[in-house]
């Protein structure tokens, strides 16, 4: 595990969701916001908070490169350490395991026949996924169910996914989630929302059923980092 | 000096070993008057292609020394690179691709997309290469263009579309279709060298417009004009489509694919013309060299030849008339008796001889410009070295080399081995950055070292061929590292004086982690306990002192050395004496200060059709690999990992009987990280051993 400082002045702490994979409950999260806001900072920030707690994380990322991927760890990484050198960071970065697919290829089948690979050998066994980049819009209902029931048949504490939502789109569920993800919202747990307001950036919590922070809450981001601001 | 710069191309010719490249650049030479004769590879002549390259290049598949040549074609400058495709060549590697603006990528029709085609494919994708394709060898049995075209877009993810068809296949080629201009072309002469243009044969005009509505429609992305004028639905300016394949190909965005069999003497002129129409001149690229005077700062070169001279020298040959240099301008231009500056070493130099090369032949010329490559005769540098004018300071390469990681004995076999190894000895590490040699004053051997097994097998096979220096090679080693990893105080007396006379120091202060560089000393005496005199002399000890480490023998790397404290005596005390006080004194810090083991740590990309993803893994799992990451193209999936060097000896066979061949690797140097306690242990107690056995 990291250095202390590092797990607790991670800004993830904001959210109280820490106390929950520790319960034994499982949960499926979604952080959703318009093309180029930083959904992936976020999910990267989730995924830190799992490895910094000695966590195994899958990042599958769809239609973008391992290096690129990375480097969205490396650059978080260096921000929560304030570019201090951390002599565990190396153990740390055995917790993580990147796998990209092109957008056409990838599917809950898919992923289950590398997942293996992976676990029959002894090699990796993930507790928490990252689904950066899942097609919401050409996939339904069905296919984020099969999703659910992986996290369940794979022991995973939890998956993060990212969606890209399009200001012309105005269809909303009764949550306040935006499409395309509408019509799935029941199968989140957690839905964020980030959301541009003038020079600011604000992360709202639409629905997040064991948080310490209320559905309604409004976190802030700092625009330049992507980091979520405490307090 | 002026030049039309939109008339030079500087490009590279890649492929897999037997796609037919030889041949291809033969022919090449032929129809652009370089040569008058054609040689073949293996002709009943013996006479041999002109390009054709070192035995051992043959051997191995690999290109090792880059060749440069220059033809022109109608009113093109064609200058014409061989580059090394092995990543064990790095240096090299990223040298000469730097210099290239364009390749062609050239395929056998029979044999597709192979291995090597994917390494130099990957190499050009990193250096930001444009590259057409030449599927060659479409006169061979089981000649298939269309298939290899459908490889280029799932095996090496390219935008790939053939430009033409073929007219007939195998024996039966006789010409191809052009889909830019819509007619049949064929081949006439004895070495094909008479173009007959004609209308498409009745047969294929149904194909060949399918065809050709598919290329526009794919190409018109690149330009609004050709779309324009495809929703127009009237008659296509030709030169719309040309400017529309171009802007797609400089963009790396779209890769035009052509056909013909170099050996039959069949689409080389069309190929010729393909790269002056789609592959960028100089100015369509962007270069960058880094400010020396400003913290290496990227700046982007202006390719102006009235801007002060910015040269690369990319190449080193040992010539009849002694050192060769293959340089690139970038900006500015060169006469015949100029004066630069070498930007790495300050030296001023003067320009005698300026050539252009053609193969082992040369052409004297008075001056170059922006843009060119050429020679330059008599020139002391070393490759990868920038020339300028005074008025300037930059590099065009980082003064970063990357650390040897892999080292090995070389003895020679007797006096004579002796004397020629030492030559090339000199010549390789001259012309090769990271390949380095010392002798171990222990063992009296002499060491080379390098970036990988093959790179060092290389040069032990021309060591060999080249310069007859018969030598027995030990048994590869990886280069350890030792360092330390807490701050330890040390306060040490050399004292000696009994008889004769007398020897006295005294050396106080610690030594800690450094995190950037292998050394550095630190001098905080105050009050003149140790006098100045002395201080240098504890500087050399403690250098002496990093040689060799005491828990494996490796160099100690990674060490702040601070002295404080001390003492000395008016008549005993000497440099020597100081020296010794301070190898005492860092032998009681060291083991202190935690000691620790550094390996090599390569970067390791493996290659290979999906469905062997899980043997992959699980070999790289075996060899203490860390996984990165996987990435799926298509049928093949990208393994990435970081795995010690000491483990990967032997993997390409590994591998190979694990994916039935299918998949291919390679590796480059990544960092020095910690061995595990087990692997330290075990080290520590070869090394012990071996101290015993003397």
């Amino acid at each position: 595990m990291a250095d202390n400082g590092v797990v607790v002045n991670n800004p993830i702490r904001a959210l109280g969701l820490d106390n929950k994979a520790g319960e034994g409950l499982q949960s499926m999260g979604l952080v959703i916001a318009r093309a180029g806001l930083g959904k992936t900072a976020i999910l990267v920030q989730f995924a830190l908070d799992c490895m910094l707690l000695g966590n195994k994380v899958l990042h599958v990322s769809i239609g973008q490169s391992v290096d690129k991927t990375r480097k969205w760890y490396d650059d978080i990484l260096s921000l929560l350490t304030d570019g201090e050198k951390i002599e565990t960071i190396p153990e740390i970065l055995q917790n993580r395991m990147i796998m990209t697919f092109k957008e056409t290829s990838f599917n809950k089948v898919k992923l289950e026949e590398r997942l293996d690979d992976l676990v029959k050998q002894n090699i990796y066994k993930p507790e928490c996924l990252i689904i950066d980049g899942y097609d919401f819009e050409n996939n339904d209902y069905a296919s984020m169910e099969e999703l659910r029931g992986f996290m369940a048949d794979h022991g995973l504490k939890m998956i993060w996914f990212s969606a890209v939502s399009h200001r012309e789109d105005t269809r909303i569920s009764a949550n306040g989630v935006p499409a395309p993800c509408h019509e799935v919202d029941d199968l989140f747990d957690i839905v964020l929302l980030i959301k541009p307001e003038g020079e600011a950036m604000k992360l709202d919590i639409l629905k997040c059923d064991d948080c310490a922070v209320h559905p309604g809450t409004t976190l802030q981001l700092d625009p330049a980092t992507m980091l979520i601001q405490k307090g | 000096m002026n030049r039309d710069l939109t008339k030079v191309r500087n490009i590279g010719i890649s492929a897999h070993i037997d796609s037919g490249k030889t041949t291809l650049t033969e022919r090449i030479l032929y129809y652009t008057n370089r040569i008058h004769a054609i040689h073949e590879v293996r002709g009943k002549d013996g006479v041999g292609a002109k390009m054709d390259s070192m035995e051992l290049e043959k051997e191995r598949g690999i290109t090792i020394q880059s060749a440069a040549t220059h033809c022109s074609w109608k009113d093109l400058d064609i200058n014409i690179i061989d580059t090394p495709g092995h990543v064990d060549f790095t240096v090299e590697v990223e040298r000469a691709l730097r210099v290239l603006d364009g390749a062609i990528l050239v395929l056998c029709s029979v044999g597709g997309v192979q291995s090597q085609s994917i390494t130099v494919n990957r190499q050009m994708t990193r250096y930001n290469v444009p590259r057409i394709a030449f599927i060659n060898k479409c006169d061979r049995t089981g000649a298939n263009p269309e298939r290899v075209t459908l490889q280029l877009r799932e095996k090496l993810a390219l935008n790939a579309h053939l430009l033409q068809l073929p007219i007939g296949l195998e024996n039966d080629l006789i010409g191809m279709v052009d889909l830019v201009i819509m007619k049949a072309i064929y081949f006439d002469g004895d070495s094909g060298e008479k173009l007959r243009i004609e209308e498409i044969p009745a047969g294929m005009i149904d194909a060949a417009l399918e065809k050709r509505e598919a290329l526009l429609d794919e190409v018109s992305m690149f330009s609004e004009e050709l779309m324009e004028a495809i929703l127009d639905g009237g008659e296509i300016d030709t030169a719309l489509v040309y400017d529309a394949i171009r802007k797609g190909t400089t963009k790396l965005e779209f890769t035009p694919v052509f056909v013909g069999s170099a050996y039959k003497n069949k689409g080389i002129q069309l190929l010729l013309d393909a790269v002056e129409a789609y592959l960028p001149c100089p100015m369509d690229v962007a270069n960058f060299a880094l400010d020396l005077k400003n913290n290496e700062a990227e700046f982007q070169v202006t390719n102006d030849p009235k801007d002060p001279l910015i040269m690369l020298a990319f190449k080193l040959e040992d010539g009849r008339y002694g050192q060769l240099t293959y340089v690139r301008t970038y900006q500015g231009h060169l006469k015949k008796g100029d004066t630069v500056y070498n930007s790495r070493t300050g030296k001023k130099v003067k320009i005698g001889r300026l050539v252009r090369m053609h193969s082992d032949e040369m052409e004297e010329i008075e001056e170059c410009g922006s843009g060119d490559i050429v020679a330059l005769f008599g020139v002391d540098c070393a490759s990868g070295d920038t020339f300028t004018t005074d008025e300037i300071s930059c590099s065009m390469s980082s003064m970063h080399i990357p650390e040897p990681v892999i080292s090995l004995a070389v003895i020679p076999v007797d006096n004579k081995a002796q004397i020629n190894m030492s030559k090339a000895l000199n010549r390789f590490t001259k012309e090769d950055p990271t390949f380095k040699t010392f002798v171990d004053h222990e063992t009296g051997e002499t060491i080379i070292s390098g970036m990988g097994e093959l790179h060092l097998e290389v040069y032990i096979e021309r060591m060999k061929r080249e310069y007859n220096a018969e030598v027995e090679v030990g048994a590869p080693q990886v280069a350890y590292r030792e360092t330390i990893s807490n701050r330890a105080d040390f306060n040490y007396t050399h004292k000696k004086q009994t008889g004769g006379s007398g020897q006295f120091g005294r050396v106080g202060g610690y030594i800690e982690p450094l995190e950037e560089g292998d050394y550095e000393f630190v001098d905080s005496i105050v009050g003149g306990v140790i006098p100045r005199e002395y201080i240098p002399s504890c500087d050399k000890g403690f250098q002496k002192s990093l040689v060799k480490g005491s828990l494996c023998g490796a160099k100690i790397t990674g060490v702040r050395c601070v002295i404080n404290d001390g003492a000395f005596h008016a008549v005993d005390s000497s440099d020597i004496a100081f020296q010794l006080a301070a190898i005492g004194a860092f032998k009681e810090g060291y083991m202190k200060a935690k000691p620790v083991i550094m390996e090599p740590i390569m970067k390791v990309a493996v290659e290979g059709p999906s469905e062997f993803q899980g043997s992959i893994m699980g070999s790289i799992n075996q060899r203490r690999g860390m996984i990165i990451g996987t990435m799926e193209e298509g049928n093949y999936t990208v393994v990435e990992a970081e795995v010690p060097l000491s483990e990967m000896f032997g993997y390409s066979t590994t591998l190979r009987s694990l994916t039935q061949g299918k998949a291919e690797f390679t590796m480059e140097f990544a960092s020095f990280k910690p061995v595990p306690k087990s692997v330290s242990e075990e080290l520590v107690k070869k090394f012990q051993e071996e101290k015993k056995n003397g």
